[in-house]
């Protein structure tokens, strides 16, 4: 999706702002949201069909609004989705009465318990597939010059452009059919492109930009 | 159960940015309120969640990681072959670092790690991003002007090194390993630690004070 998240490139943002206080939440409500997120998930989710409900965030909002408030934005969206909650309800943030509400709350996680659930969470993506990866270390491919309406990790700067097979991270779930519920492993590789390639002002630069992209991504050059 | 229904989605979005409050506060308050009323998650768990990610899992464990790299040849060897293993002898493997890979700042080389799609970023290891690292600016240049982008953060990078940008847009995520500092020989683990910042992980800073 040619959306408003697919920043890489894009101008005008302005500085940045470096200064902050190394503090992982600056007001409580995100914290809150880091918590949500991480005890509330609907059944059958995936992490790509997660972040295509938050890049389908009105561009507004996406822009506008603070960090962890695209969060609880994503997480509202698939809750509605999926049932587990109605538009009248967040709206005006009360249980209909007569719904199969008030269900006995899960027993609580200790801290130890969280800790042990965010060492046991280190999920991997990759899997084995029969066939053989198509490109080896070394070679030069091209990126697809398009993408597509649905999600996708080939972001749109790196369309259309040459660059080195780097290193073959093996076949990983392929995000574009990940987010729409099927699993589906394909090879993946790290590409590495000269940044001459992609920008019309970096001429002459030896600087380089590396991407991890799935070979559906991918042609011989 | 989840329908993966995207047109579905693109109007819930537009109803809840009409109806709900626009105050973040407010609304993640109503998100909480209604999980809690149905009995979905527990408030106790979201409490134990932001202490596990305000008091035990942060940059301070990547810190550690990089001054053992650099104290002992055989974990480095181990790290750069082989992040997550290495990581996990060290009890930091997690929250996506299952496809860890540490990528070693040289003389001739400086990494800078971003994630142009959203916000992919190492968390069991380096904890919750900066502010700075999830918004737009950083997103839209660290590609295209990373050179600029280090000299907003006081980083002059030389015309002899290459800057070797990580846009994190598949599951690996990346941590930059920076240069020990000279006159750090004598230096403890626990002391050399102390000099690794969140910034120099992310590659955001380059030079780190050494005695």
């Amino acid at each position: 999706m040619d959306g408003i998240h697919d920043l890489g490139g894009k101008q005008g943002y302005g500085p940045i702002e470096v200064n902050d206080d190394g503090g992982p939440f600056h007001e409580e409500w995100e914290g809150r949201e880091w918590g949500i997120a991480q005890c509330a998930r609907t059944p059958g989710i995936t992490i790509d069909w997660w972040r295509h409900c938050r890049e389908l965030i009105m561009p507004i909002d996406y822009l506008g609004r603070p960090y962890f408030d695209s969060w609880a934005q994503a997480d509202f969206s698939t809750y509605i989705e999926a049932g587990w909650m109605t538009l009248d309800e967040v709206a005006g943030a009360k249980v209909s009465t007569g719904d199969a509400a008030h269900g006995e709350p899960p027993a609580p996680l200790t801290l130890q318990q969280v800790l042990q659930e965010d060492h046991d969470h280190a999920h991997r993506f990759d899997g084995e597939i029969d066939a053989a990866p198509a490109f080896s270390v070394g070679q030069r491919v091209v990126t697809a010059r398009h993408g597509h309406t649905g999600h996708t990790r080939l972001p749109q700067y790196a369309r259309g452009r040459s660059g080195t097979i780097q290193a073959y991270n093996g076949a990983h779930v392929f995000p574009d059919l990940s987010a729409q519920g099927t699993e589906v492993h394909q090879h993946c590789y790290n590409v590495m492109f000269a940044a001459s390639e992609l920008w019309p002002e970096a001429g002459g630069s030896k600087d380089k930009v590396c991407l991890d992209l799935w070979e559906s991504y991918l042609s011989e050059a | 159960m989840t329908d993966f229904d995207a047109r579905k989605v693109a109007e819930i979005h537009e109803h809840l940015h009409s109806h709900l409050p626009s105050e973040s506060a407010l609304r993640v308050k109503a998100l909480e309120t209604l999980l809690v009323d149905k009995g979905l998650v527990n408030p106790q768990t979201i409490d134990a969640w932001v202490e596990a990610y305000t008091e035990e899992i942060g940059p301070k464990r990547g810190a550690r990681v990089v001054a053992r790299a650099w104290s002992d040849p055989e974990y480095r060897k181990r790290l750069l072959e082989n992040a997550p293993a290495a990581i996990d002898e060290m009890g930091y493997l997690g929250k996506a670092t299952a496809h860890l890979k540490v990528v070693e700042n040289t003389d001739a080389v400086h990494n800078l790690v971003v994630c142009t799609l959203c916000s992919c970023y190492p968390f069991s290891i380096l904890g919750i991003a900066p502010a700075w690292y999830k918004a737009a600016a950083y997103r839209s240049r660290a590609v295209r002007d990373p050179r600029g982008v280090l000299a907003e953060f006081g980083v002059e990078i030389d015309d002899q090194v290459e800057v070797r940008v990580w846009d994190s847009t598949a599951e690996l995520r990346y941590l930059v390993m920076p240069q020990r500092p000279a006159g750090t020989e004598g230096m403890s683990e626990d002391e050399l630690a102390e000099l690794v910042t969140r910034n120099s992980m992310i590659g955001t800073d380059r030079e780190l004070g050494g005695e």
